[in-house]
């Protein structure tokens, strides 16, 4: 039930940025709160003057503040991803996980926090999903990185390029078992490059000479923290302790500088097999 | 009392400046030679003067002391934003911005004195990268594309005239650079496949005196639209010309309608600032198809190469290329990497880097260091003219870059995917191109410009948020403190009352850091005794 009201909520959105969008710009305030309810008024009803629509205000909210990085149509841009295939896009409902994400931006800061007023906010979400609608509903001719672009590998040369680089962390029977059921196209494919939010260890040993193990939970050069068994967090300055850190990611970065295209898409096609 | 005491003050000190007349002293308007000789009391344009170096003469913060460095005053913003402007100080005043904000405060206490708001727009308000002053007004170019002369004095608006048209697709974040009798602004927006420029307008009345075209009118069959001009340039007055870094070329990932080098965008041009001519042009990127705007500050220096003395110009640029050219007709002395580079099949006779056609974006996708937001990008970087050393926020990354005939050939037209990057300082021995030393940053990157100071200090920030002041020398440590987020903006420095002041902006609050009041009256006294 959850997916069929967000779906429908999607396409009234959708089908109601399709009409604004040929309006011209009305300013005004709205005194609505609720995206939704908005939007099924605006569309249930004849347009009414000088009412900004969820999808209206969102409008210039993206294209003042998001345009720039995550495109015009939400389709990617410079630095942003595009949105209308974002996982998490697509599994927002009414704002529930793109809001959070516009408070407090991304955790590793590539995307800076904004505050928007519940209104705006209702707008911005309303647009994001309007264009995820738009994209989806494109039949052929879709913009963007479709899994059907990422076939043009050799997988038995990607099978021997794995076993040369990657198998001695990596086994098609153990740890990436039905990788491609888990993750498909370009997802697999930065997976694949550099997997995201992989945590290190750290083992830190203090004056007194008792170590202490944990995930690292922080690391510049002044201070040093875990999260210990338990879940705590301890941190120590630096020049007050000896640390050494495991990144076994680290082995992803070291490929880099010797990669070809054809090894990455051989890899890729190899990858796709394990299903 | 008070107002007499002050000016029984200020007559005492206009004897003491052999008679200065007292009318410069009460009225200090920065002119022309404010901007082309600072005082030590004055930042006076973004790099702090014509040369791009962000190098300070200032000494009283050594290396022995600068690990007592300490706030002296911080102001909030109070604004959402990120501080990327770096701010002006002119009369005891610092002004800086966050889009549709100036603010002018006092320089010593930090306190504010005016606050402008421009009117809600629907410019872009990606950032606002400072303002610039002359006489008597504070200029400010508005995320609409509009130029806004402001009353130094309260912040009231004199004029406001459009410097493009936004609803096209264009906005601006940038300061003007003041050259004589003309405000040199520029214009952003490679959303849309639009021609670029650079124009100059009359300080005095916001009147158009000139516009140079980095690009064709959008349309020309086979040409090239895009080559914004969106950093603050440098200028020689000697040779009197200004330089300036254009943008990308549009559309931005799809080269094929557009064939060839793509002039003049992901360039260094030379004009004429008073006509507005080109002089001379080099190209920083032919044929971009990764977004590497040339737009990083174009950094003059005076010095020897291969043993004869130059006028020279330097640019870490996006692409992952140092350049060293000469300044007076834009040829060039070296060229070579400061990180990893895979795009190119070399470099031609002329210096320029030749791009690999098999490193265009394709449909299933290419391999390309660095990232789209470059090996470096706009926070300034810093010439130490002690050790020759060209210190800038490196940004050592990989991605992959797609595009398809969907994608089309409008604005973006492909897509683009950052993998992996860290930000790391690099100090380039400008006479080799070798990197002398490096200081790591952090993961993704740090933001942070760069200052050197002549005492030896390089401040910057890392990519956690901390502030940080290292030794020129060696890139080692000497002082850091933890700001609550990472700098997206380059530093200054100022002396006032005797007390040099370093400011650095961090998320939506300016830092003022200075050495304790006490220890410095300690120093003028030991120094006074000798």
């Amino acid at each position: 039930m959850k997916i069929s009201t967000t779906l429908a909520f999607v396409i009234v959105a959708a089908g109601f940025f399709v009409y604004q969008y040929r309006q011209a710009p009305i300013y005004a305030a709205s005194s609505g709160s609720s995206g939704a309810k908005q939007a099924e008024q605006a569309s249930s009803a004849k347009p009414q003057a000088h009412t900004s629509t969820p999808s209206e205000v969102g409008v210039t909210v993206f294209q003042e503040n998001c345009s720039f990085c995550h495109g015009r149509e939400a389709e990617g841009g410079e630095t942003g991803p595009d949105l209308t295939r974002s996982k998490l896009v697509l599994s927002d409902s009414g704002g529930n996980k793109i809001s959070v994400i516009v408070r407090n931006g991304t955790p590793d800061a590539r995307m800076p926090r904004f505050e928007f007023s519940a209104q705006e906010m209702d707008g911005l979400v309303a647009f994001i999903h309007a264009q995820a609608a738009k994209a989806a509903a494109q039949v052929g001719g879709r913009r963007g990185v479709d899994v059907d672009d990422l076939q043009t590998g050799n997988a038995e040369a990607g099978k021997q390029y794995f076993n040369s680089n990657c198998a001695s962390c990596h086994s098609p029977t153990g740890d990436l078992a039905g990788i491609a059921s888990r993750y498909k196209g370009l997802d697999l494919e930065k997976q694949m490059l550099y997997p995201e939010n992989v945590r290190s260890k750290v083992t830190v040993t203090l004056p007194s000479g008792q170590k202490v193990a944990g995930t690292l939970a922080y690391l510049d050069e002044f201070t040093v923290a875990l999260q210990d068994a338990s879940g705590t967090y301890r941190s120590w300055k630096i020049s007050n302790v000896k640390y050494s850190v495991d990144s076994p990611v680290n082995g992803h970065v070291d490929l880099f500088s010797k990669y070809t295209d054809a090894d990455i898409h051989n890899l890729m096609a190899y990858l796709q097999t394990l299903k | 009392m008070k107002v007499l005491k002050n000016t029984f003050l200020l007559a005492i000190s206009v004897l003491a400046l052999n008679f200065v007349p007292a009318d410069s002293v009460r009225a200090q308007q920065l002119d022309t030679a404010g901007l082309t000789h600072p005082s030590k009391d004055s930042w006076p344009s973004y790099h702090g003067d014509y040369s791009g170096r962000r190098h300070s003469s200032l000494t009283q913060i050594t290396t022995q002391n600068v690990g007592n460095l300490g706030l002296a005053w911080v102001f909030q913003t109070g604004q959402n934003a990120t501080i990327k402007s770096s701010p002006l100080l002119v009369d005891g005043i610092l002004y800086f911005t966050v889009p549709d904000n100036v603010w002018a405060i006092d320089a010593r206490s930090g306190h504010q004195v005016w606050h402008y708001t421009y009117p809600p727009n629907k410019g872009l308000h990606l950032g606002q990268r400072g303002v610039a002053v002359y006489k008597d007004s504070v200029y400010m170019l508005a995320p609409d594309a509009h130029l806004v002369s402001l009353n130094i004095k309260d912040g009231t608006v004199r004029w406001n005239v459009v410097v493009a048209d936004s609803s096209k697709g264009y906005w601006t974040t940038h300061p003007p650079v003041v050259v004589g009798n003309h405000l040199i602004v520029g214009v952003g927006g490679d959303m849309d496949n639009l021609p670029a420029f650079i124009k100059a307008y009359d300080p005095e009345t916001g009147a158009m005196q000139w516009e140079w075209d980095a690009t064709p009118p959008s349309g020309t069959p086979n040409a090239t639209t895009g080559g914004t001009t969106w950093m603050p340039g440098t200028y020689d007055p000697e040779l009197n010309l200004i330089y300036w870094g254009t943008g990308n070329p549009t559309p931005v990932l799809n080269g094929k309608t557009r064939p060839g080098d793509d002039l003049y965008t992901c360039s260094i041009v030379a004009l004429n600032p008073d006509t507005g001519k080109l002089v001379w042009a080099f190209q920083v990127s032919p044929h971009d198809t990764h977004d590497w705007d040339a737009v990083e500050i174009p950094v003059l220096v005076d010095g020897t190469f291969d043993g004869k003395p130059r006028k020279m110009l330097m640019q870490a640029s996006r692409n992952g290329y140092f350049f060293v050219l000469d300044r007076t007709n834009g040829k060039n002395l070296l060229t070579t990497t400061f990180g990893p580079v895979n795009w190119t099949s070399g470099v031609d006779k002329e210096g320029r880097p030749i791009p690999n056609p098999d490193k265009e974006p394709a449909p299933d996708g290419r391999f390309i260091a660095p990232d789209e937001g470059g090996l470096t990008n706009y926070r300034s970087p810093s010439f130490d003219p002690k050790t020759g050393l060209f210190i800038v926020d490196a940004h050592p990354s990989y991605s992959i870059y797609f595009a398809k005939p969907a994608d089309g050939s409008y604005g973006w037209a492909g897509a683009d995917y950052g993998l992996w990057g860290k930000g790391v300082l690099e100090a380039i021995d400008y006479k080799t191109g070798k990197i002398r030393w490096t200081h790591e940053l952090g993961p993704h990157g740090s933001g942070a410009g760069v200052l050197t100071t002549d005492s030896g200090l390089t401040f910057t920030g890392d990519a956690h948020g901390n502030v940080l002041a290292l030794d020129t020398s060696d890139g080692k440590t000497l002082w850091h403190a933890g700001s609550g987020s990472p700098m997206q903006s380059s530093p200054i420095t100022y002396e006032l009352d005797g007390r040099q002041y370093v400011i650095m902006g961090s998320g939506g609050v300016l830092f003022a850091w200075a050495l304790p009041e006490d220890s410095i009256k300690g120093e003028h006294h030991a120094l006074s005794t000798k």
